[in-house]
């Protein structure tokens, strides 16, 4: 039982959930509005974007993969949905739908390269990165904006529904919808499994490529999600939307206890994690603090929650084993 | 004169594992010790320790009489400890040569690497152990047994004093086994010692002066070689009086369930393969190391797809193109890397043993963790597995009952063929003869068994009929009263045969 | 020999492709002051992705050197303004920049946290806390202070010069001094490493003060080309070197590849823009090429590795 408690406190996200609390109660005695409703809102609309992408990269970091394109991604599904819209004079909800399909077309390709050709998904997606950013770029000539959109439209990104942010459902759908995956199916379980071990999971009958392929889609297509309300919100396309939006999701899922390298970690985590980020960054802008403050602190506790993790498992078996390898800690008990 | 090897009373812990209880070891000038155990006694960790890998906990070590503190794999290497790993710790992407100088050069940083010299070195090496292998070669394209063997010419050109083998025939042809006796016998007759770890009681009877056997991490006694018989070496392992006695045959076969015509692979080295497995059956896969058999297996399981070929399950052709298709046709392969391929360390055991039926089990996707947790209770009931619980982390079990999971997991999926690839290797002597009695078990229950080893009184043992395979095809196929000198022969061919015997 | 270099020399293959089309079609781009121009903006990038190539290939990867980068350029910037000797400057910033990378060493090598993470993280709060002590102000440095008080020719020759010897210098020492194996030995295989004596701790914790050193010389070039420093100068450095890194030939899981394929790499990269501009066609399209360019290298690494795969049969 006192060993239960003990794992309890020790867990990534009650120490998240601590640090969240106490960000909270210290900006609310600090800034004048930061505890008001409005301020909470703006909160939520502020990080239903990287809200929706460090969801999505969660699964992926689970299998031991990363997606460092999702923000170029965003971009140029931003660009398209504009294009669509106002070039080709698709309705809203077409474009929106040909939107979905570009980005589910785009994780496609991550995926096929991936899986297919077995490359690593760093440098895959680095590439991609490069290339999606760059055909945004291409295709507005680096300044051609989309603005004017219906107000019909804009209501998802700036107005309230049912006394909530409007874009507040779709993310908690898909939050909703990546968390039962991940936690309560079989392929939250095969993911892991891929984390934990490619090869073994392969031994054990489960379609590896498949199921890789199935995080990668998922993800282009809710970062074409994450480019609409991104569009709605600002009443804007630009071809440099989304940029940085990797790093910060990456770090929201890092923060939220998935490991790096695959296996371990949660969805709730990462919901945590992108918290933690907002509420920062929201509540320095309260304080009076410049909005860099923001970024750098958000650099220096991801630091700070990986060594938290990793310290004290050091300090209790200080024991060679292999370096930065990471995983194989376990396997030196039976030698 | 000194022992060149004298440990004494040294103890080391892993967390509340004690893994050296305070063990006592010499190792003489010119003496090959074979240093026997099983799994989990303490072999590994005292070769750390040797090596410098492991610091020891207490107790001292001295070479040649002088006492060395603070060991570290430089300064054991600088005093003549040489290692050779089951796994060969070479770097698979530099060439051969420049793994023999990373390993002999000095390791002050900024001195230069003179390459022509370190090329003529590493071929020399190499040719006096009677190795055909380019220097130039990356090692990444080697074998094996070649890497091996260029572990063993990286221990020869640091003119070690002490040299240690740890598994070194495990995965050796004959022939290079036979090469490798010579060299160790060339090192002894040099006056280098020799610490020499095998599973393969011939080898040491073949091989060693003295032995010491270790159990649960102490010295249960060092002998000299000519002391001891077969079951006396046992004795001492297990600590227990136990001749290895292999579960009655009987039962007659039933009918095909799988039958393979003309099966080819060129990835895997398979070609012309024709077999018949019948319902009841234990189908000993025997051959070296090389054959072809993991490679069969691969095929079978659709790791490697065929390209071309029949295989027909009861009768139906079947074409098997990943291991999830094979699943779903009632072909269930244990693999021989356990660790790697076998369970997923990480993962509590439970989760491993649900792995391959998640479609049966969970009916649209979603978990069920009273199922899951019911299902495996029953198999840590049924196949004795000795684990805190379905929780516990594949990686906290010992190997044999690793071994045990990861068949569990097979069994979950109510196979129809069941492919064990060297289901014992690694596995202690108590451990063996049970998993040895529950292969018997499900090949009455009606499964067809295809069963892989290197171990040949196991294949002799357990066998209901006997593949033999050479050169990625069947050779021979054996009825289950065959003796030992007829397997050998098949496998080795006749031309190699006579070879191994001049 | 061919076989061992073939990725290496399929580089230097499309580069002198690339280079012979440019002479039939824009011949303007062998105009000797432009062309040297280009050579010496690209100089710092050069040295930094010599850097990132070690890196690599102890299987390790750097994406902060951008933000090392900048923080060196502007701190050493403000000396300059401030008529602190540019001798006394130079070596603080290439000292501050090793102080940078011994950071990222720490985190990696003695906590063992992965490196990407790290890297992530110290970029963003080195460029956010540049941001924050700066606010985007340039520095502006005294007149007279560019190229060292070289002419501009000289000046623009000797960071070319120095640049192409550094590589040289690194290509050689990689192959011929033993930290130069033991970094590839890291990279192969640390745990093999470890056995054979070396200390991979220590090897990684090297390339990285190495990198951040590297950056804080590319800074100096950098500063030593224009009369001031940005303070968003060097964002999206990384990627430009990683990129250059990959294309030459250097494999990401570490071990393989060597710094001429990283040359040749990095140069074919860098003619793209101005093969563009001379080609008329818009400038906009040189990040997508690039990364079509990273893709199709590391697609035809994947097939290759597909092909020997299936001849070599055996385990994965």
């Amino acid at each position: 039982m006192k060993q239960g408690l003990r794992t309890f406190f020790l867990r990534h996200e009650t120490i998240l959930l601590l640090i969240l609390v106490a960000e909270w109660c210290y900006f609310n005695s600090v800034g004048r509005h930061f505890g008001s409703l409005d301020n909470s809102f703006d909160i939520v609309r502020h990080s239903v974007e990287i809200g929706l992408l460090a969801v999505v990269m969660t699964p992926i970091i689970l299998t031991g993969g990363i997606d460092l394109s999702v923000g170029s991604l965003l971009g140029l599904c931003a660009i398209v949905f504009g294009k669509l819209w106002r070039d080709a004079g698709w309705s809203v909800g077409s474009a929106a739908m040909g939107t979905v399909v570009l980005g589910a077309l785009a994780g496609g390709l991550n995926a096929t390269l991936i899986t297919w050709l077995r490359l690593p998904p760093l440098i895959v997606t680095l590439g991609t990165y490069s290339l999606f950013r760059g055909v945004a770029e291409a295709v507005t000539q680096g300044v051609d904006t989309f603005t004017n959109f219906p107000a019909s439209f804009l209501f998802i990104g700036q107005e309230r529904w049912l006394g909530i942010p409007a874009q507040a459902p779709f993310f908690l759908l898909v939050a909703g919808v990546v968390w039962l995956l991940v936690h309560r199916t079989t392929w939250g379980r095969s993911w892991r499994a891929i984390g934990f071990s490619p090869e073994g999971a392969r031994y054990a009958g489960i379609p590896v490529g498949r199921r890789l392929a199935t995080v990668y889609v998922m993800a282009g297509i809710v970062a074409a999600l994450a480019a609409i309300i991104y569009t709605a919100r600002l009443g804007q396309a630009k071809a440099d939307a989304g940029s940085g939006y990797e790093l910060f999701a990456i770090t929201a899922v890092v923060l939220g206890g998935t490991s790096i390298f695959g296996g371990t970690g949660s969805v709730h985590g990462t919901l945590l994690g992108v918290a933690a980020i907002a509420v920062l960054n929201n509540g320095l802008v309260h304080a009076r603090q410049p909005r860099e403050v923001g970024g750098m602190l958000t650099g220096l506790l991801l630091i700070l929650t990986m060594a938290a993790s990793v310290l004290p498992k050091m300090l209790a078996k200080a024991r060679p084993t292999g370096h930065a390898t990471g995983r194989n800690t376990q396997s030196q008990t039976n030698a | 004169m000194p022992p060149l090897l004298q440990l004494t009373a040294v103890t080391k812990s892993f967390g509340a594992v004690r893994a050296l209880r305070g063990i006592s070891f010499d190792l003489q000038a010119g003496e090959v010790h074979a240093l026997l155990g099983e799994n989990g006694a303490g072999k590994s960790t005292l070769i750390k320790v040797v090596t410098g890998a492991h610091q020891p906990d207490s107790g001292h070590l001295e070479i040649a009489g002088q006492r060395l503190t603070a060991l570290n794999p430089t300064s054991a290497r600088e005093a003549g400890i040489a290692c050779i790993y089951q796994q060969p710790a070479l770097f698979p992407d530099l060439t051969v040569a420049e793994n023999i100088a990373l390993r002999l050069g000095k390791t002050t940083p900024l001195c230069r690497v003179r390459w022509s010299e370190h090329r003529k070195r590493a071929d020399e090496l190499l040719r006096r152990i009677g190795a055909d292998i380019d220097p130039g070669a990356e090692v990444r394209a080697l074998s094996m047994p070649e890497q091996q063997l260029v572990e063993i010419a990286c221990a020869l050109g640091a003119s070690a004093r002490i040299v240690i083998m740890d598994e070194p025939t495990a995965s050796l042809t004959q022939s290079e086994q036979q090469l490798l006796f010579g060299v160790v016998r060339n090192l002894r007759a040099a006056g280098v010692g020799v610490i020499y770890i095998s599973h393969r009681l011939e080898e040491i009877f073949a091989l060693a002066d003295r032995v010491t056997v270790l159990r649960d991490g102490e010295s249960v006694g060092t002998r000299p070689i000519g002391e001891l018989n077969e079951a006396e070496l046992i004795r001492l392992m297990i600590g227990r009086e136990m001749a290895h006695i292999y579960p009655d045959r009987g039962g007659t076969p039933g009918e095909i369930v799988l039958a393979v015509k003309g099966l080819n692979c060129a990835a895997g080295g398979v070609r012309d393969v024709t077999l018949d497995l019948r319902a009841g059956e234990v189908l000993g896969l025997a051959g070296l190391v090389g054959a072809g058999r993991t490679e069969l297996a691969r095929v079978l399981f659709g790791i490697t797809p065929a390209d071309s070929g029949e295989i027909r399950l009861n009768g139906k052709p079947l074409r098997i193109g990943s291991p999830a298709e094979a699943v779903a046709q009632g072909i269930a392969y244990v693999p021989e890397d356990r660790r790697r391929h076998g369970v997923i360390l990480e993962m509590p055991i439970a989760d491993n043993m649900t792995m391959a039926v998640h479609a049966r089990i969970f009916p649209g996707t979603w978990l069920r963790s009273g199922v899951e947790r019911r299902l495996a209770l029953d198999y840590i009931r049924d196949l004795g597995i000795k684990a805190y619980g379905p929780e516990a982390p594949g990686g906290s079990l010992s190997g044999g009952n690793q071994q045990k999971v990861a068949l569990a997991r097979w069994l979950a999926t109510r196979p129809r063929v069941l492919i064990l690839d060297e289901p014992t290797q690694g596995v202690d002597v108590g451990a063996k003869s049970e998993i040895h009695k529950l292969i018997r078990q499900l090949a009455q229950q009606g499964l067809a068994v295809l069963m892989i080893s290197s171990d040949l009184p196991e294949v002799l043992g357990m066998s209901d009929r006997i593949a033999v395979m050479r050169g990625g095809t069947i050779t021979a196929m054996l009825p289950g009263g065959a003796n030992a000198h007829e397997v050998m022969a098949a496998a080795l061919g006749q031309e190699e045969g006579n070879q191994g015997a001049a | 020999m061919i076989k061992r270099n073939f990725r290496e020399l399929s580089v230097a293959v499309a580069l002198g492709l690339l280079l012979a089309f440019l002479a039939v079609a824009a011949p303007a781009f062998y105009q000797p002051q432009p062309l040297l121009s280009l050579l010496a903006r690209e100089a710092p990038a050069l040295v930094v992705a010599c850097g990132m190539a070690l890196v690599i290939i102890s299987r390790q990867i750097d994406i902060s050197v951008g933000s090392q980068f900048a923080v060196c350029g502007v701190s050493s910037g403000l000396l300059v303004a401030a008529h602190w000797p540019v001798a006394l400057v130079f070596p603080l910033a290439i000292l501050m920049g090793a102080a940078l990378g011994a950071v990222n060493g720490l985190l990696v090598a003695g906590l063992r946290l992965p490196s990407i993470v790290v890297t992530l993280a110290t970029m963003v709060t080195w460029r956010e806390g540049l941001r924050w002590l700066r606010q985007g102000q340039f520095v502006n440095l005294p007149d007279g202070g560019q190229w060292f008080g070289m002419a501009q020719t000289t000046g623009q020759i000797t960071l070319v010069v120095a640049a192409v010897l550094l590589l040289v210098l690194l290509a050689w020492g990689m192959k011929n001094l033993a930290v130069g194996r033991q970094v590839y030995a890291v990279g192969s295989d640390a745990e093999a490493a470890r056995l054979a004596g070396i200390r991979p701790p220590l090897v990684t914790m090297g390339t990285f003060v190495f990198i951040g050193a590297l950056a804080g010389l590319a800074a100096m070039m950098n500063l030593a080309q224009s009369p001031q420093v940005d303070p968003k100068s060097g964002m999206g450095l990384e990627l430009k070197v990683i990129a250059a890194v990959v294309v030459g030939g250097v494999a990401i899981s570490g071990g393989r590849g060597n710094l001429w394929g990283v040359f040749a790499g990095f140069l074919l990269l860098a003619c793209i823009s101005p093969a563009l501009t001379h080609l008329h066609i818009q400038a906009y399209w040189e990040k997508a090429i690039q990364g079509g360019i990273i893709l199709l290298a590391v697609v035809a690494d994947g097939l290759r590795s597909r092909r020997s795969n299936r001849t070599g049969g055996g385990a994965p």
